[in-house]
């Protein structure tokens, strides 16, 4: 196994079979000789040609300049690969209902495609899939296994777990339950899903079989091993072909939308154009390019509007929004747009994902992911300071852990805007002035432009972090 | 012996069976729809369909 002093990335550890690892920057994936059958066949089965083909699995070399990649650990090693660079890595509990989904069916793609070649996926963690160039795309290359003629799928309890139950809980329940996957790292168990999803589920074949049934069965036979459990019974192909089929309709069928609300209305409300807009795209479009930035995050980006800005000027764009239905959309406009530099997610940042799993270090934490060239903070000041209570030096500090530059927009108390979040509540904010403002994130960092906004009482600053 | 390095879970490869199982045996019992309907004494009325018709049906249908 790795030892202390191979530099192996913490989430790579769980499958034998290799593991990342990095080397002057750059990312390998060290295949050991345990897995070099099943390489080997994923290779000579023309399966990984027709993923890569697909656009479902990520790329790699084996060799650079004529030579093979050293291994970082040469007694266990049977090839050493270099993957295509994913831009960002996210993870399951940020992405929207539209995004799990479609992470969802491309597994089950990539496992049909596999089945035909004669292998089979030997798991289904949604961890193991990015989003590359703005679609869904299966990471790790040691995922696949000869498949075995009579054998039941292994990673079906993983794939409901981690897909099937999240989706279910979010299209029948409530959308926020997407973020019990931040709790339960292998996936949402069964036995709670089945005790969330209301009755209604049990009259869903899929549901009532692949969930309900799954859980009741995992329950009865918990202390009965797998061989027992199956009695030496064989399950076709034809059978497994069809179970893969069964959670691809199961899959398809769900469907998420607001309450009492139509997607039309969430493109409409962001597609207004008035002078003052304009000149705010106009104003991030110039000083992006000024600064060449190539890494942007939009923090409460809502639709993605400056986040495609900022793509324009040639920046790779995360485009984070705490509400589920905008980043929906955002996502939608991805798919139809075929956008590739831009990745919407859910963040709450009044709570960013924190570092989570084994040694609190498996996934890393939001900030940890960066830090990006530029952060755009665009109509966000108010919420987290009037809404959140936190003083704007502290909101400046958390701006400047995130990247070099800042493009911030101040919005004062007189502004429709803040005092729709002032109605509710005293009026505390005894600093929340312009010049409070520019104090306080003075601490932080340096002005170097700043305009008002044509039409409106907002100022918009570009900062250099001191 | 297959290395497995994840736990399938044993209800998880039993559920997959009787999927398994029910599935086929709804298959089975839909292409011999007519046969069994005879066994049960049931008499074959002229606008029935016929076992050439079930045969046609797509199985995804």
């Amino acid at each position: 196994m790795p030892t202390k002093n191979t530099p192996t990335l913490n989430a790579s550890f769980r499958d034998p079979s290799g593991f990342l690892f990095r080397r002057d920057g750059v990312l390998y994936r060290q295949v050991n000789q345990i897995y070099a059958e099943d390489y080997t066949l994923l290779m000579d089965s023309g399966l990984y040609a027709k993923l890569v083909k697909a656009g479902l699995l990520i790329p790699h070399t084996e060799s650079g300049d004529g030579q093979a990649f050293l291994p970082a650990d040469t007694t266990m090693a049977f090839r050493t690969l270099r993957p295509e660079r994913v831009a960002f890595i996210s993870y399951p509990y940020e992405w929207s209902f539209g995004q799990l989904k479609d992470a969802a069916l491309a597994t089950l793609s990539i496992q049909k495609r596999a089945l035909k070649l004669g292998m089979s996926l030997k798991d289904a963690s949604a961890y193991n899939i990015q989003f590359h160039n703005g679609k869904p795309i299966l990471i790790d290359t040691l995922s696949f296994e000869a498949y075995k003629e009579g054998e039941p799928w292994v990673a079906y309890r993983q794939f409901c777990q981690h897909f099937l139950v999240p989706l279910a809980l979010m299209a029948y329940r409530d959308i926020r339950l997407s973020q019990l996957l931040r709790v339960y790292i292998d996936g949402v168990p069964l036995d709670l899903a089945s005790a969330l999803l209301p009755m209604r589920t049990h009259w869903n074949l899929g549901l009532a079989t692949h969930i309900h049934l799954h859980a009741s069965a995992q329950k009865r036979y918990s202390d009965v091993s797998v061989s027992e459990a199956r009695g030496g019974r064989r399950m076709s192909k034809e059978a497994l072909l069809g179970l893969i089929e069964s959670l691809q309709a199961t899959v398809r069928k769900m469907v998420w939308k607001p309450a009492g609300t139509e997607w039309a209305d969430y493109y409409a409300a962001n597609n207004y154009t008035d002078a003052a807009f304009e000149h705010k795209k106009v104003l991030v479009g110039e000083w992006l390019s000024k600064i060449e930035a190539k890494t942007v995050w939009d923090l409460g980006a809502n639709s993605g509007i400056f986040s495609r800005v900022a793509v324009e000027t040639g920046a790779y764009v995360v485009s984070s929004d705490i509400d589920p239905a905008a980043v929906e959309v955002n996502y939608r406009l991805v798919k139809e747009q075929k956008e590739q530099n831009l990745l919407p997610l859910v963040l709450d940042l009044t709570n960013p994902s924190p570092a989570i799993g084994w040694n609190n270090l498996e996934r890393d934490s939001f900030l940890q992911r960066g830090p990006v060239d530029a952060t755009l903070a665009l109509a966000l000041v108010h919420h987290l300071a009037i809404s959140n209570n936190v003083p704007l030096s502290r909101v400046a500090e958390f701006f400047s852990n995130c990247g070099e530059w800042l493009i911030v927009e101040f919005i004062p108390k007189s502004d429709s805007q803040v005092q729709k979040l002032l109605r509710s509540r005293a009026d505390i904010f005894k600093d929340y002035t312009q010049a409070g403002f520019e104090k306080a994130f003075g601490q932080w960092y340096t002005i170097k432009e700043s305009s008002a906004v044509r039409d409106s009482e907002r100022w918009l600053y570009l900062m250099h972090r001191k | 012996m297959i290395q497995l390095y994840l736990d399938p879970g044993s209800g998880s490869f039993l559920i997959q069976l009787l999927i398994a199982a029910v599935a086929g045996m709804s298959i089975a019992i839909g292409a011999n729809w007519s046969k069994i309907k005879r066994l049960l004494g049931k008499k074959k009325k002229e606008t029935e369909t016929s076992d050439e018709d079930a045969d046609e049906k797509h199985p995804d249908a």
